[in-house]
């Protein structure tokens, strides 16, 4: 199963990190900065994959992939196929941030998630088809366009009454 | 940025405690979450981040979801006010909002969810009127639900189900299902036979290409994804026994291992690569003919000298796991020399790869040549790998050396060129082999002798020549510079320059050395009686006591040339190199099916001295070669043990202070113990000590409760760990070691549910060969029922075998149920009485009580035997914090703020039984500020036979904590005194209107 999947800058800052486990923040934080201590340290042109039993425990594996500022951390455990892990990267992100820049990734945190939730279901991956993906996700964003939409005007309307 | 993080926190706390626009809310919420991320505790916007879970629109439902599902764990009371909500989106009609909740549901996967919601879950995969957007979903959900709680999944109606499943035409609901599958089957193969056929008709849907839409082909594979879900699904099948249905799958791996090539399209070649890659270990998990597994071997030869250097790992990963399958070690052997350069890849996780498949691959035939690689290897090494290395080499020198000498001088090298990596364990095991092979003495002393010429060398090389010389020097003495003089005068060279932990054996080795110098050397003597006497006043207690007695045995002259003796031989013994090299089994959930096929085959690498216990007769020794050392019987050991064991001037007693019947674990106290002085024999042997007195201190003919005594070992077999700790361990959690000795090990998980218990017990043989007669019977006390599920007889090799064992509580008391546990190892016959962790607190659930409730139960349980009240003393003093996390910990709620006075404390509890139901019950503990040692309890309930029995559970508790050190710390005053008759109750008791007063 996948046990957790980040995105942390060439700074060490998180940009996204979803465990799929539970784990109180600071294991969360502790667990980021030795994967960044990890990658920082990696040349280029080496292998995507390490093995994290260190900081994940026994058996957990992890594949990444550095685009411009960003590293893409997949961590899971040997039930996982590490070259499929590391297409799904590939191949879904691509497709969905071609062209990513970090600030994207902050200023559509929200649709990361929503993206992310498609690709990974509970540590297992859900699809593994960018067309179906980018459907589901044109759906949500659809949605939403909507109902903001609607809402704009008695939000404010019940905005004024609050006051 | 800290500090901006502050801030935000803190402009969102205030703002949501004021009343915000669901699209406002929505904003921080978000914010909330982001922070979190980066690091921040965000303890207060969850109940907001829940509410929104019920808001109507999509977009305050959908952050609702999203971010509760980060923030909150499984267990969080929250969840509980949103669970309805959740059911109703899941069960509703809306699609978009039972995405929301599945997504939810499965992310989080809590035991609450499992069972409330896992019936609706399947109701949506199968059901045929959902969108496959939905039902792939549902499958994902339904295989978390699972792992929590593998109730939810009712096999015998499943089975069929899971078949139809399979039949699926849309490819995202077919990758879902597969994964659910592989789930399924990884715990319960031989269900789901009938998945079989299924799996491999659509690896050759996939590998034909029918029907598979264009959005799931990549690079014109088609879902490679799917792909390999189903080959690693098929992998848990043990065989494949239908021809028909083996011919078709061989055909499709066939296609897939001839067809894959390396390409220049990088996203092309990980996706052809993944699908190749799991065909081989399908391929491997079959055992195919040994045409393809030699074909395999090709290909995997031809993917480690590519450039690509994922494809360099993963076929040295391959390749290790290759070494499993019988009669494919020579095709691998023919890769040595691209395996050999790997390990100067740029990349660790490559060059670990290598020294793993090195590690595996190595035996008698090329043992030479990879472990001088390994030490060639090891100076340009870099930090990381080191140890990793050079322990790998050792345990390949003493596995598989052609002959003695070379093996140490394969150690020697080893220390000199990584002696900061070179562990303790190596350099006694070089010892213990020269010791125990008097062909190799000469050999190996001269070696030291050699070393010790360099100009700096290592100090744990100062520690094994000293040893080595000190004990074999003598068999060097006509060669040149080899004269006890020189001898000692290039060891003591070294003495300025080591550290206090090496002095005693250098110490010894001046011993040692002048016995050996006959006739006596008078300025030798001198000389070596100084430095004695100037250590006879140092501040480290054992190089003190070693120089005082040295210094008079010495003078005693021949008189103890016997003390002083070599070292006998060591009791021969599976190395603790190997052992610590065998990876412990830890018990996942999912077992990965690589792990189980290891299981399955008898690791044939490992163990070679195969040595059991020492008074059993030896189990065939397999043909290890030279290796094998030399059997000492073990009664010659004792027949020195019991002469030279009772004069207290024996410094250098020999070995023979280790018990034959119990090889001891380390090997540091077997080379070092002996030097040293040690305690009476058997003192420190027997850690068992009777059950009875440990508990609490608490004399038995005192203690009404009949507690039942654990028999002590009728067997030399000695557990790992103490087995009393493990108890007391067990009975503040829920899951762990009950047992393990070098055999077996018995873990408990158990479950509490008011007065039932539901323990699994899991029987775990750590061994190559089978454990025969087992037997295991529950020996339960009179509150207790307990049914023990049937124990198999035999364990396999390497297996686990769960056997659950239900409880069911009738009435309050502390007897405790017994496990009788018995098997055969070889000739051993072993048995053990294991007290089982059904005791009194675990039919305890907190419960918090207002003071509108407390006082007026408080009041109407007015006295005996309803509420009894007693003076303890003798108590373990604890700070009252360190009182109130124990009584938590035994399920107790502490209730703050009920007593007035800060030095007492209130719990409240419910008990739960068959024959009381839930019953509330209220302790108060009032301490004495000035004496920790003694307190007065006061416990009430609504039975006289709970009142009773849960005031003396509290009595043990707080009269020796368990987690602390039994034995001689025990409390300095055993509270025997204070202890009321069973019978009589009541006499302990003072006026309990006056302590209710004081209370109120």
């Amino acid at each position: 199963m996948i046990k957790a999947v980040m995105v942390i800058n060439t700074q060490g800052k998180p940009r996204l990190a979803k465990f799929y486990d539970f784990l109180t923040v600071d294991k969360q934080q502790e667990l980021i900065r030795s994967v960044f201590g990890v990658l920082c340290s990696r040349a280029e042109n080496v292998s995507n994959f390490m093995e994290a039993d260190s900081i994940f425990g026994p058996d957990s594996r992890l594949v990444y992939k550095h685009y411009a500022t960003l590293y893409f951390v997949f961590v899971f455990d040997t039930c996982e196929n590490e070259l499929a892990v590391l297409d799904l990267i590939q191949e879904t992100l691509d497709k969905c941030f071609r062209n990513v820049c970090e600030l994207d990734i902050v200023f559509n945190y929200s649709k990361l998630h929503t993206i992310l939730d498609e690709i990974v279901f509970g540590g297992q991956v859900l699809e593994t088809s960018s067309a179906e993906i980018m459907k589901a996700v044109e759906e949500i964003s659809k949605l939403e366009a909507s109902s903001n939409s609607i809402t704009l005007v008695p939000k404010t309307v019940s905005g004024w009454r609050n006051r | 940025m800290k500090r901006l993080g502050r801030a935000v926190v803190m402009e969102i706390f205030c703002f949501l405690k004021q009343g915000l626009t669901p699209y406002e809310k929505k904003k921080y919420v978000w914010k909330m979450l982001y922070i979190y991320m980066l690091g921040y505790d965000v303890d207060f916007g969850h109940m907001e981040a829940v509410s929104l879970i019920s808001a109507p629109k999509y977009p305050e439902k959908q952050v609702g979801y999203i971010v509760t599902s980060s923030l909150l764990n499984e267990n969080h009371d929250f969840l509980r006010l949103a669970i309805n909500t959740v059911r109703n989106d899941i069960i509703g009609r809306n699609e978009t909002f039972q995405c929301l909740a599945l997504t939810m549901v499965g992310n989080i996967g809590g035991r609450e969810f499992a069972e409330s919601l896992a019936a609706d879950v399947q109701k949506l995969l199968i059901s045929s009127s959902c969108r496959p957007l939905v039902r792939k979903k549902a499958a994902l959900c339904l295989l978390r639900l699972y792992r929590k709680n593998p109730d939810v999944v009712n096999i015998d109606g499943w089975v069929d189900r899971m078949a139809q499943l399979l039949d699926e035409r849309d490819i995202g609901v077919l990758t879902s299902s597969m994964s659910l599958l592989v789930a399924l089957v990884s715990n319960n193969h031989e269900a789901y036979w009938s998945c079989l056929p299924k799996c491999v008709k659509v690896l050759e849907r996939l590998a034909r290409n029918q029907d598979i839409p264009q959005e799931y082909t990549y690079y014109g594979i088609p879902s490679p994804w799917l792909q390999v879900k189903a080959m690693r699904a098929l992998q848990y099948f043990p065989t494949i026994e239908d021809p028909n249905c083996r011919r078709s799958l061989f055909e499709v791996l066939q296609r897939i291992l001839m067809g894959t090539d390396v390409v220049k399209n990088v996203n092309k070649n990980n996706a052809a690569h993944a699908v190749l890659f799991e065909a081989l270990a399908l391929v491997m998990h079959l055992d195919a003919e040994k045409e393809m597994m030699s074909q395999c071997v090709a290909l995997l030869g031809k993917f480690i000298a590519v450039r690509e250097p994922n494809i360099r790992y993963l076929g040295l990963e391959n390749m290790t796991r290759m070494l499993m399958v019988t009669d494919v070690q020579d095709s691998i052997k023919r890769h040595q020399a691209q395996i050999i350069t790997s390990l100067k890849d740029p990349d660790i996780s490559i060059r670990r790869r290598a020294l793993d498949l090195l590690y595996g691959m190595c035996d008698i035939s090329n043992a030479k040549d990879i472990v001088e690689e390994l030490l060639q290897y090891l100076s340009t090494a870099d930090f990381a790998m080191r140890e990793e290395l050079s322990l790998k080499a050792a345990i390949l020198a003493e596995k598989f050396a052609p002959d003695l000498s070379w093996y140490v001088d394969v150690i020697l090298q080893l220390i000199d060129k990584a002696g900061d990596f070179v562990s303790d364990d190596i350099w006694f095991r070089v010892v213990q082999f020269v010791t125990n092979n008097e062909d190799l003495q000469p050999y190996a002393a001269a070696k030291a002798r050699e070393y010790l010429d360099k100009p700096a060398i290592h100090e744990t090389m100062v520690k094994v020549s000293a040893y080595l010389l000190g004990e074999f020097s003598h068999l060097l003495a006509r060669r040149p510079g080899c004269s006890p003089k020189e001898i000692f005068i290039i060891i003591h060279e070294k003495l300025p320059t080591v550290s206090t932990s090496t002095i005693p054996i250098l110490l010894s080795t001046y011993a040692k050395i002048l016995m050996h110098t006959q006739p006596p050397d008078p300025e030798l003597q001198n000389q070596i009686w100084t430095i004695f006497n100037k250590y006879e006043s140092c501040i480290d207690a054992e190089i003190q006591q070693r120089a005082v007695e040295y210094f008079a045995l010495s003078r005693k002259g021949a008189a103890v040339m016997d003390i002083l003796a070599e070292m006998p031989k060591f009791p021969e013994r599976q190395s603790a190199l190997i052992k610590k090299a065998e990876v412990a089994e830890v018990d996942s959930a999912d077992q990965s099916a690589i792990k189980l096929r290891a299981q399955q085959q008898t690791s044939n690498a490992l163990v070679v001295t195969d040595q059991h216990s020492a008074n059993g007769p030896p189990p065939t020794v397999p043909a290890v070669g030279p290796l094998t050392l030399v059997k000492v019987p073990s009664t010659s050991g004792n027949a020195e043990h019991t002469s030279e064991g009772q004069a207290l001037t024996q410094p250098n007693g020999t070995l023979t202070k280790i018990d034959p019947q119990t090889p001891s674990e380390d090997l540091l106290g077997d080379l070092l113990g002996p030097l040293a002085i040690e305690g009476p024999p058997g003192a420190a042997v027997q850690p068992q000590q009777n059950a009875v007195s440990e508990v609490g201190g608490v004399p038995s003919a005192v203690d009404g409760a009949a507690i039942v005594p654990v028999g002590e070992y009728s067997n030399s077999v000695q557990p790992i760990g103490n087995i009393n700790e493990r108890f007391y361990a067990l009975c503040l959690k829920d899951s762990g070691v009950l047992y393990e000795d070098p055999y077996i090990q018995i873990g408990i998980k158990a479950e509490w549910r008011a007065q039932h218990g539901h323990l699994v017990l899991f029987l775990g043989n750590k061994n190559t060969s089978p454990l025969d007669s087992v037997q295991a019977l529950v020996l339960p006390p009179a509150h207790l029922k307990m049914e023990l599920s049937l124990v198999p007889e035999t364990i396999p090799p390497r297996a686990q075998v769960q056997c659950p064992l239900e409880v069911l509580n009738l009435r309050p008391s502390r007897d405790v149920a017994v496990l009788d546990f018995s098997y055969k190892f070889g000739a051993n016959m072993v048995n053990v009485k294991l007290r089982l962790p059904a005791v009194l607190n675990k039919f305890l659930q907190p419960i918090s009580v207002s003071a509108e409730e407390f006082f007026p139960q408080w009041r109407s349980l007015s006295g005996p035997p309803l509420k009894l009240q007693e003076v303890v003393r003798g108590v373990r003093p604890l700070p009252l914090t360190e009182m109130a996390n124990l009584f938590n910990s035994f399920r107790l709620m502490i209730c703050p703020g009920l007593d007035p006075n800060p030095n007492n404390l209130v719990a409240s509890t419910t008990f739960y039984s068959e024959s009381t139901r839930a019953m509330l019950c209220l302790i108060r503990i009032e301490t004495d500020p000035a004496d920790r040692t003694q307190l007065r309890m006061t416990v009430a309930s609504g039975d006289p036979m709970l009142t009773f029995e849960l005031k003396e559970f509290m009595k043990e508790q707080l009269v020796s904590i368990p987690t602390a050190p039994h034995g001689p710390t025990a409390p300095p005053t055993p509270p025997v005194a204070q202890v009321a008759q069973p019978t009589s109750p009541v006499k302990a008791l003072t006026d309990p209107g006056a302590m209710l007063a004081g209370l109120l």
